[in-house]
This record gives C-alpha cells, sequence and structure tokens, in this order.
C-alpha cells in the first residue's frame, strides 16, 4: 500500500504544489545559469529547476549544512512523504529506503573534480566526497528517520524512479521490510544541464521562440531538464491496518526490459522487445491492456523517444483502444522524480490539465495526449519510463 | 513477489559461471592462483600521476589479452569499467555453458553494482573542458555514467529483460547478487548475470586519501597497526540459473547462491556503526532467508578493509553472529590481496568465497609478510600465510559494508552437499 507521497520540484514543495501544476497544464521552467561558459551559445536555456525555497521546516541548519543538494531533497521529501502517511519522522522498525538517482550529487562532483585537477588532489575536501556518493541521498534519508532496513540506491537513468519503487514494493512484499521510503533525486547543475544539450537531449526554441517539451507533439524538439525529488511510503497491508491509516493508491506490479537496438545515449527501436515487457509486467500483476484505464507516460518531448513510447503503446494495445494518456514531464521536466509524484496524483485521482507543450497531433506516432477534459477516477493506472540507453520500466498502481 | 505470482516452492538457485578481472589479471584462473599464493596484487599506481596523492599504491588491471580488442565489438568506445564487465561477464557465460546470444533474450536480466562506472573516462573529458579546449569528445562521457558496465554486458550478450545497476557504494556488487537471486527465484528471469564493475579514478582515490582512510603500504585487515584499505579495480560476473535447470542442461553448479540480506546502520555518512549492529543485521537475515543457522557457517570472506574502525565494527559483528565461534571461524580478507574494488568488491569476493568452497581451501590474506601480527583487539581466525585446507566446507558468508552504513551479506553453499 501506498500510505504518504512527499514532493519537491520546480512547482514547488509539496504534493498540493505539483498537482495545482498537473491540474494546469502549466510547465515551470527557469533560466538555466549559463556563466560558467559550459554551454554553446545557441544552446539551450531553460529546464524545470527548484525555486529558492527555503527547507527549514523540513531540515535542521546541520544538516542542511553537511548535505549535498540532492541528499537534502531527498530527506525532506521523505520527512514530507512520512507526514502525509501519519508516521513519525523516526522509525522504529526495520525500514527499506530505495532511492533512484540518475546522476547523484553532482554539485559535489563537479566541486571535488575542480579540486583534484584544478589545485591538485591534496586539495579534495572529505566533506565533499562523502557527499558525492550516489547513494548519498538514501544514507542521509536513513539516518534521518532511522531506517535500518536495506538501503539500496539505483542508478538507470530514466527508468530508475520506477524501478526503485518496484524494487521497495518487493522488499515490503517478500516481508524483508514492513515499510518502505521510496523514491527519486537529482539536481540539474548548468554543467548537467550543458552536457544534456551537447548531446541533443534538450528542447531547443522553436520557430515560435518557445523553448517547451512537447510530448507527442508532432514538432516536439527534445525534453526539458528537471530537478527536486519525491518520495513515498510503502507499507504492508498488515502494517497499515494495524496503525489505521489511510493508503492513497495499490502498488500492484512492476516490470521492465532492455532494448537493445538503443545507442549509449538515446532510444531504440526495439518496439517489439519493449511491448512484451510491458506485457509481461501487466500479466505479471494479472491485468490486460484493456484493464488499464489511464496511462502515465514518460514521454518527455524527445524525437526518438517519444516514438518509441508511442510504438510500444500501440504494439501492446493492439485493436484495442488505448486509454487516456497523460503526459507530466512537459511539466514537471526531466529527472527529479516528478513523473512519480504525477503518477501517485493520478492514481488518487487527482485531475490533469490539458497536456502542456502538446498542440499538434504527429501521424507517425499517432498519440493524442489527454486534452483536460474530466476523466473518471482511475481503477488502474500504468505508469511507463523508457530510458535513454535502453533500459525501460513500468508500474502498475491502483486505486486504494 | 507481485498479485500474478505463484506462491509454489521458492526455487533453488544455482551459480553455474564466474568471471573475475582484477590486479590478478584477466580471468578467474589468474584470481584463484594469486589468491592461493597469497601475493598482494598491489604496485605503484601507473593510470594517472599518484605523486601529488597521499598514496601511491594500487592492484591496477594489467593490460587485456590482445585479441580481446577484436573480439569484442565496440571494445575501442567502452570505458575501462565497461571493458572489465564485459571480459568478466563473457567468462562467467562460457563457464555456464549459455551460448548469447541467448535464444530467448527477455528470459535474461543483468543486474550490475558499480559506484562510478566511467568516472575515469568523465574526468578526462572535464579536465579538458576545464582547460577550454574547443572540440571535445563526448564520446568519452558517453558511458561515464554508474549504469555504464551493467548496461554495456546487456548490449554485449544481447540481453532483452531487467537491466539495473545499483549503485549503494562498497555494498553494490553484493546488492546487485541478492536483486539477481530475487529475480531467478520468483521467475523474473531464467538467467541472471549478475555481479559488478569499477575502474581506478582520481576522485576515489583522492577522496578516500581525504578521509585518511587508504594505507600507504599494502592494506592489512584484522591486523595490528593497520592504517586503512588499498585500492583495486576489476569486474567479477556470476551466472545465476534455478538449480534444476542447471542440472538439466549437464552443467556442474560452481555453487548454491542460499541467501541474501541487507540492513542499513542508519548511523554516519563514513563510520559505521561501532557496535556493529547493521552488520549483523545483514548476515542473520541472509541465514535466515537462507534457512541457516550461525553454526552451519564454516568460513566467513569478511568485508576486512583495513581501516581500523571497519574492522573494529565487522568483529563485533561477527561476535553477534556467532558467538563463542567468532573467535574460531575461519575468516578470508580478499582485499588483502586484490584491494578494495568499490562497487565490484562483493562480486569479486562472492567469487573467492565460491572458489574457497569448491576447491576446499581458504586463500590467506598473505602468503606471511610482514606486518601480519595479530590485533588484540579484533581477535579473529584470520587465515594467513599458507591456505587452508577446509575440503568439508559446506556453507560460506560474505559481507559487504559499505559508505553510509549500507550492508549486505550473501550465503554460499556448496551444492552437492544440499542436493545430499
Amino acid at each position: 500500500m501506498l500510505t504518504g507521497l512527499g514532493t519537491l520540484g520546480a512547482s514547488g514543495v509539496g504534493a498540493d504544489r505539483l498537482a495545482e501544476a498537473l491540474a494546469a497544464g502549466r510547465p515551470v521552467s527557469r533560466e538555466v545559469d549559463r556563466s560558467a561558459g559550459y554551454h554553446p551559445p545557441e544552446g539551450a536555456r531553460r529546464a524545470c529547476l527548484m525555486p529558492a525555497v527555503q527547507l527549514g521546516s523540513w531540515l535542521s541548519a546541520g544538516e542542511a549544512r553537511r548535505m549535498s543538494p540532492p541528499s537534502k531533497l531527498a530527506v525532506a521529501a521523505a520527512r514530507m512523504a512520512l507526514r502525509c502517511a501519519g508516521l513519525p519522522g523516526t522509525q522504529e522498525e526495520a525500514t527499506a529506503v530505495v532511492v533512484a538517482t540518475a546522476f547523484g550529487p553532482s554539485t559535489n562532483t563537479e566541486v571535488l573534480l575542480k579540486q583534484i585537477l584544478c589545485e591538485g588532489p591534496e586539495s579534495a575536501s572529505p566533506s565533499l566526497f562523502m557527499e558525492s556518493v550516489a547513494n548519498a541521498p538514501a544514507a542521509q534519508i536513513a539516518i534521518a528517520a532511522r531506517a535500518r532496513g536495506p538501503s539500496l540506491t539505483v542508478c538507470q537513468r530514466e527508468a530508475g524512479p520506477l524501478l526503485a519503487l518496484g524494487r521497495a514494493a518487493g522488499e515490503v512484499a517478500r516481508g524483508r521490510a514492513r515499510r518502505a521510503l521510496a523514491g527519486s533525486v537529482d539536481e540539474m547543475t548548468p554543467l548537467l544541464h550543458a552536457l544534456l544539450d551537447r548531446f541533443g537531449a534538450l528542447a531547443r526554441p522553436g520557430a515560435d521562440g518557445q523553448e517547451a517539451a512537447r510530448p507527442f507533439d508532432r514538432r516536439r524538439n527534445g525534453f526539458l531538464a528537471g530537478e527536486g525529488a519525491t518520495m513515498v511510503v510503502l507499507e504492508s497491508e498488515e502494517a497499515l491496518r494495524e496503525r489505521g491509516g489511510r493508503a492513497l493508491a495499490r502498488v500492484l506490479g512492476w516490470g521492465s526490459a532492455f532494448d537493445l537496438t538503443a545507442p549509449v545515449t538515446g532510444w531504440g527501436r526495439g518496439a517489439g522487445t519493449l511491448a512484451r515487457g510491458l506485457l509481461r509486467t501487466l500479466r505479471r500483476a494479472g491485468f490486460e491492456p484493456g484493464d488499464v484505464d489511464l496511462v502515465v507516460s514518460g514521454a518527455s518531448g524527445s524525437r526518438t523517444g517519444d516514438l518509441l513510447e508511442a510504438q510500444v503503446l500501440r504494439e501492446a494495445w493492439g485493436k484495442i483502444p488505448l486509454p487516456p494518456i497523460v503526459a507530466p514531464k512537459s511539466v514537471t521536466g526531466e529527472y527529479g522524480g516528478g513523473l512519480l509524484g504525477a503518477a501517485v496524483l493520478a492514481a488518487a485521482g487527482s485531475a490533469f490539465g490539458p497536456t502542456a507543450g502538446f498542440e499538434e497531433t504527429d501521424p507517425e506516432l499517432g498519440i493524442v495526449p489527454h486534452d483536460g477534459s474530466p476523466l473518471p477516477p482511475p481503477e488502474i493506472v500504468l505508469v511507463t519510463s523508457l530510458a535513454a540507453g535502453g533500459a525501460a520500466a513500468w508500474l502498475v498502481l491502483g486505486r486504494a | 513477489m507481485q498479485r500474478g505470482e505463484g506462491t509454489g516452492a521458492v526455487r533453488r538457485v544455482a551459480v553455474s559461471g564466474v568471471g573475475a578481472v582484477c590486479g590478478m589479471g584477466w580471468g578467474v584462473a589468474s584470481l584463484w592462483e594469486g589468491l592461493r599464493a597469497g601475493r598482494p596484487a598491489f604496485a605503484p599506481l601507473r593510470r594517472f600521476d599518484p605523486s601529488r596523492h597521499r598514496t601511491r599504491l594500487a592492484a591496477e588491471v594489467g593490460e587485456p589479452p590482445a585479441h580481446l580488442s577484436r573480439a569484442i565489438p565496440g571494445w575501442r568506445r567502452l570505458s575501462i569499467a565497461d571493458r572489465f564487465a564485459v571480459f568478466a561477464a563473457g567468462e562467467a557465460v562460457e563457464r555456464a555453458g549459455l551460448a548469447f546470444p541467448y535464444p530467448s533474450p527477455d528470459e535474461v536480466g543483468v543486474y550490475f553494482g558499480s559506484s562510478t562506472g566511467g568516472m575515469y573516462e568523465s574526468e578526462l573529458f572535464f579536465a579538458d573542458l576545464l582547460r577550454g579546449r574547443r572540440r571535445l569528445r563526448l564520446s568519452a562521457l558517453a558511458s561515464q555514467q554508474v549504469n555504464g558496465p551493467g548496461d554495456a554486458v546487456a548490449r554485449h550478450l544481447g540481453v532483452a529483460g531487467p537491466v539495473e545497476t545499483l549503485s549503494s557504494a562498497c555494498a553494490s556488487g553484493a546488492l546487485a547478487l541478492a536483486a539477481a537471486l530475487d529475480a531467478v527465484r520468483c521467475g523474473e528471469v531464467e538467467v541472471a548475470i549478475a555481479g559488478g564493475a569499477d575502474s581506478l579514478c582520481q576522485l576515489t582515490y583522492a577522496g578516500f586519501n581525504s578521509l585518511r582512510s587508504v594505507d600507504e603500504a599494502p592494506c592489512r585487515p584484522f591486523r595490528a597497526g593497520r592504517a586503512g584499505m588499498s585500492f583495486g579495480e576489476g569486474a567479477a560476473v556470476l551466472v545465476l540459473e534455478p538449480l534444476e535447470r542447471v542440472l538439466a542442461r549437464g552443467t556442474e553448479p560452481l555453487a548454491e547462491l542460499a541467501g541474501a540480506g541487507a540492513s542499513c546502520d542508519a548511523h554516519h555518512m563514513t563510520a559505521p556503526d561501532p557496535a556493529g549492529t547493521g552488520a549483523a543485521a545483514a548476515v542473520e537475515a541472509a541465514l535466515a532467508d537462507a534457512g541457516l543457522a550461525p553454526e552451519a557457517v564454516d568460513f566467513v570472506n569478511a568485508h576486512g578493509t583495513g581501516t581500523p574502525l571497519n574492522d573494529a565494527a565487522e568483529w563485533r559483528a561477527l561476535q553477534q553472529v556467532f558467538g563463542e565461534r567468532s573467535r574460531e571461524i575461519p575468516l578470508v580478507a580478499t582485499k588483502a590481496l586484490v584491494g578494495h574494488l568499490l562497487g565490484c568488491s562483493g562480486a569479486l569476493e562472492a567469487v573467492a568465497t565460491i572458489l574457497c568452497l569448491r576447491y576446499g581451501e581458504l586463500h590467506p590474506a598473505s602468503n606471511g609478510a610482514e606486518g601480519y601480527e595479530a590485533d588484540p583487539d579484533v581477535p579473529v581466525s584470520l587465515v594467513t600465510g599458507e591456505p587452508l585446507p577446509l575440503p568439508d566446507a559446506r556453507t560460506a558468508v560474505s559481507t559487504s559494508l559499505a559508505f553510509g552504513g549500507s550492508n549486505a551479506a550473501l550465503v554460499f553453499s556448496r551444492w552437492m552437499d544440499r542436493a545430499a
């Protein structure tokens, strides 16, 4: 059972802010600091960056001082999720922590590398180093929540958040933890933004001068990078019943596959392989495509990624009409757990506005994402995320 | 375990193949030869200039066999860690007697651990960027990510099932094996290619030195005067399959992966819980998962980094699990010979553990070199000097205790004994 949600991102702090942004279909992008000179002159300029928010109500001054940016975001999101679940901030039982991160603590890594390469290795800061490892956010959540169950960090790019939630659900289902904190965190530094842009991944200004993510749109030309953290609380039904809590949604299934045709930094053409993986995921959870009421798609506005996503969905559904599809990454940005937050809100019955950035159907894709009209609360939600490099993951959520 | 999964008996999981590359050389044969001889693989570092680093040694992997660059497609584009991973995976599936590309690639998964992936190549790229070099080689960054080695293995072997990289610092490799064990047990995959890979890079070399956790001399786990870890690099891969499937194929299993357990200290980012409670919980969970009592364990391949705090905490964990036997149970310290392979260490030590079980002897931590006096505060039975014959050994535990308090333990059994 999924009983708590904590999220921070471009739309602000808290699930309410994210729900408002999704209901409005309103992207929240900001100018990236390009002053370091990492960006090509004609490159992307915007990203779904966190606003300047104070996390004082979620972190002590000492914690904020010693933690890397992603650790701060992850710990704040974890505490929000525990509060949302009606649980104390400190766990008494074996609680698992599973966190996905695509890039780890990028600021600390960059500063540390500058120290080593420019000033010499003897200048390396121990405090930066200990918060440069990918599992720093998971470790800090465990320390903050006294969570002594398994601590895992998943690094599988865009597929990571769904893999993390599935792995955490497995830890609870197998009885290794009565409770799990699971989610995703990433920060978007100017260097990372510039590198993603140099790889051609990011949205560039179109003919209208707008730099926007356009999932499934004919004019899409890349995604908006994002940052933030989303953490959820998972509990066994028994644990929830014993304490008398309330669930937001159910985790019904998870699965993954790999597209061998994908280049290392992009998406491939292996729709058949991935459609089989999607169907396997649904069937292991006891469902068929026709049972799905809503797809929360990881389509981000990537030229090849969205094409693959459309082909996979169409192949999996075959002659059955596709259910409504929402594509929240044009609001939340890619990375930082926004997709996961949106998926939980969708399963909990939250309203979705029109798909931000979508205006013109791409006949090659044949997908028209949600137009903002009211949808009945879904019973079964399929969440999708196809990663650059070939990995793909799916999650099946159900109404509580 | 999902809604649609059956509730039948849990499948027993065999290790049908292993592959490894480390400072001892390329291949399992060179690993076992070096381990058995108790010959440390440490030498002055060559990968990058160590002159301004606090320490200068590492168990660095030597040049690859010449044929690899021709035999493995895209070899030149792979990061060093990717190359290690692809080599070890190829060796492991060959030992398992499996032909790749596999006829049903959806049934194969890759579960990998890495701390830094292609960080070494990223450092070269970043140095060029900082120098203002106009033509940057983006391809050098292509497999920079932590998931690079696992993805490279999947591509090389044509895997179409789950591919997942775990990066929980020094427990990554062991946690990846635990994830693979779950996947095979529950039928998510029929074949799991699982392990880890990491290569030496300046970030970790300077970082651990900044923490003063590296010994200037080769590391001396559990010994008096120990002053820290030594670096290593490499990859190790295990092929996991349902036991009955391996037997049906006529392949002799190397061992059985009988159980896995994990925990977190929730204590400090870099220092272990001095009481060893978290580490003990991981071992107890692994034994419970295997359905075995502590008395069934014949030896332990310890995490044994050689840092004063880690080894002391591990000793206390052993005391909690094994009680009075903690002073007597033979302890293997693979890191004393191959160094700390970070995200790969749990996987490489799993291979070492399997080899010890299979050959019925435990490799020594050293061949008797100086600096191996016992530490009265950690009175473990460390195997030193000569290999310790233990032909009746049936069960072994391998521990991995990481940065951030993430702990993992694996239980291996000599399969013939369990089947008997």
